[in-house]
């Protein structure tokens, strides 16, 4: 994982470099103004702290007004784990929150799914506050939580039986959803017999099986060993790429958080604020042998990790 | 055909148990006392209490009143500690009332219900249904606490309601604690049943045991003895093979995950 992302660091000084040889013939003080110009990223610490614009456009489906969520500590103390965070989410957007760990990325997630309300501040879903779970917003947890007495086929089938499908038509549905995400021929294992990335197959098979209108994943690949967790956001990316749902993401990987998104809204620490939110301008479909290579990607992870680094250091002087 | 291991596995137990009767009948020999026969002995003396007749009432009427005690406990106790593992409000009421329940012999309650309730039916079904209880209710309270937050969310997600969430899922997701404690509560109910048979002398095993050591039956003691001792290793035997069928699916016996992502 950390080779391949000093790899990417080298590749992202090295290309911009070979170009400016091949257009120039030689190397020159050219290259940073031309990593300038591709800026997408304001770096000075000023600009990081922009408010989110309260522009609210026709395909907003959630919108975060100004949530904050307080903890109490065991010692009694309150802990501010989210401060004042509005960000609204267009329809059909992959949207990723990226930050540290502790910087309340989970705890974001589960206001918006309702499993949490927030202690100021309100979600919209469409317009209407959330005041609690519902099949529109369908989670899928970095500990999978499949239901272990049930194969996978009946935990798939968990939800559309639920919301009254007919037996018959919900497990035709579900077994071409476990085909979708490649089990096919696992319908009647249970959750025990399947490894971890299996098991986060089922998962998002079982969520997708009640079609909800956004799906709310937290770190979902996040217990997956790297091969595994690459071969699981090429999938996502190609089921995605078919129907388009609006997903928020939650990672703590800038690779996985600039490959997956559209949106990739950068959090800190302490109390959890809102510091940037990117755009990613990247084409779609996108296939990861071309976007590995591609500089617009390696600037944007560099950039990220930059602001990370540089506001770690930041924080430490303080 | 069976693989050795799983023949040795069938012959553990009976070879165990011939290996009991076994010391039994050597100790016997060599101690030559009246009030300890033989193993063999107590054996023959078995038929005749099953071929009489009011015996076998008396022992149909100790296993009626167990059944139904430990029903009852069981439909009680599952509701009751499920919900307190899911609810603090519920748990805070409870919990100081079981932990005073909890140390008490229930077969020392006995001569308390007697009075109120008399020597029959009630006050013995409701002295197993107590001892059944607190095992059962432990189980299902422990069991509720570590259902995993995020399966109860993604219930939620899907609908369900909270009553279907402790139902549907729950439910389910403890059924292995709560078995456990149902296991215990067996044994215990064996147990209570022979007590409050022993200390309300009027019907039941428990009777015909103090009974025949009243007139100096010694055959008859131990031949009820082996009885009762043959039921509790039926009715637990016949559990556990309930338990492991409806919780297969959390056993670790496929050891191997597949190793495929
Ligand atoms: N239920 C809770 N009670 C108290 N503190 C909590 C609770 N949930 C989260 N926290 C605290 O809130 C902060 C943010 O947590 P979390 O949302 O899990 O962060 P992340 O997902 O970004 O790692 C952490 O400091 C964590 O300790
Ligand atoms: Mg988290």
């Amino acid at each position: 994982m950390r080779n391949w992302r000093l790899f990417g660091r080298f590749l992202a000084k090295l290309v911009p470099l070979m170009e400016d040889i091949r257009q120039t013939g030689c190397v020159t003080f050219a290259v940073s103004e031309a990593r300038d110009g591709m800026k997408v990223v304001p770096s000075r610490s000023s600009e990081w702290v922009r408010p989110v614009t309260s522009q609210k456009p026709a395909s907003a489906i959630i919108e975060i007004d100004r949530v904050s969520q307080v903890f109490q500590t065991s010692a009694r103390r309150e802990h501010l784990a989210l401060s004042d965070i509005s960000l609204t989410i267009e329809e059909g957007a992959f949207v990723s929150i990226l930050g540290p760990s502790g910087c309340g990325k989970s705890t974001l997630l589960y206001i918006v799914g309702g499993f949490v309300s927030p202690t100021s501040g309100a979600v919209r879903m469409k317009g209407q506050t959330i005041t609690g779970s519902g099949p529109d917003r369908g989670p899928v947890f970095q500990e999978f939580a499949l239901f272990p007495w049930k194969t996978v086929l009946g935990n798939v089938m968990y939800g559309p039986r639920q919301q009254g499908v007919r037996a018959n038509e919900a497990e035709a549905q579900s077994r071409a959803l476990i085909e979708m995400v490649g089990l096919k021929g696992y319908e009647n294992f249970y959750p025990k017999e399947l490894s971890g990335g299996m098991k986060q197959r089922v998962a998002l098979a079982r969520t997708l099986a009640y079609h909800p209108e956004v799906l709310l994943m937290d770190e979902p690949f996040g217990a997956l060993d790297a091969h595994t967790r690459t071969r699981l956001q090429n999938d996502l990316l190609n089921i995605w790429e078919r129907d388009r749902k609006t997903v928020l993401f939650v990672t703590h990987s800038v690779d996985e958080a600039v490959f997956l998104s559209d949106k990739v809204v950068m959090m800190s620490k302490s109390p959890g604020r809102i510091r940037e939110v990117i755009d990613i301008d990247l084409p779609r479909p996108r296939r990861r042998n071309e976007l590995l290579l591609d500089p617009r990607y390696q600037k944007y992870v560099v950039d990220i990790e930059r602001m990370f680094d540089e506001s770690d250091e930041a924080g430490s002087l303080s | 055909m069976m693989s050795p291991s799983a023949v040795t596995k069938r012959a553990a137990p009976v070879l165990a148990c011939i290996g009991l009767l076994a010391v039994w009948q050597v100790a016997s020999l060599a101690l030559k006392n009246d009030s300890f026969p033989t193993a063999i002995e107590a054996i023959r003396a078995i038929p005749d209490i099953l071929g009489d007749k009011e015996s076998l009432i008396n022992i149909l009427a100790s296993l009626r009143r167990m059944t139904i005690g430990f029903g009852i406990a069981v439909l009680v106790s599952i509701p009751l500690g499920l919900l307190m593992g899911r609810s603090r409000a519920v748990a805070a009421f409870f919990n100081p009332l079981l932990m005073v329940i909890y140390p008490v012999p229930k077969a020392a309650l006995m001569p308390i219900v007697m009075l109120w309730l008399g020597v029959g039916d009630i006050t013995k079904t409701l002295v197993i249904f107590l001892g059944v209880s607190l095992p059962v209710i432990y189980h299902s309270f422990e069991g509720a606490k570590a259902v995993e937050e995020k399966m109860l969310w993604s219930g939620a997600a899907m609908g369900l309601s909270p009553l279907q969430r402790l139902v549907r899922i729950v439910l389910p997701a403890a059924l292995p604690e709560i078995l456990t404690g149902c296991r215990t509560g067996l044994v215990l109910a064996l147990i209570t049943m022979i007590t409050s048979e022993m200390i309300a002398r009027q019907s039941g095993a428990g009777n015909i045991l103090f009974n025949a050591l009243d007139m100096g039956q010694y055959d008859t003691v131990y031949a009820m003895i082996i009885i009762v001792g043959a039921m509790g290793i039926c009715l637990d035997a016949v559990f556990e093979r309930v338990r492991a069928r409806l919780v297969r699916w959390s056993e670790p016996q496929f050891d191997m995950p597949l190793s495929f992502s």
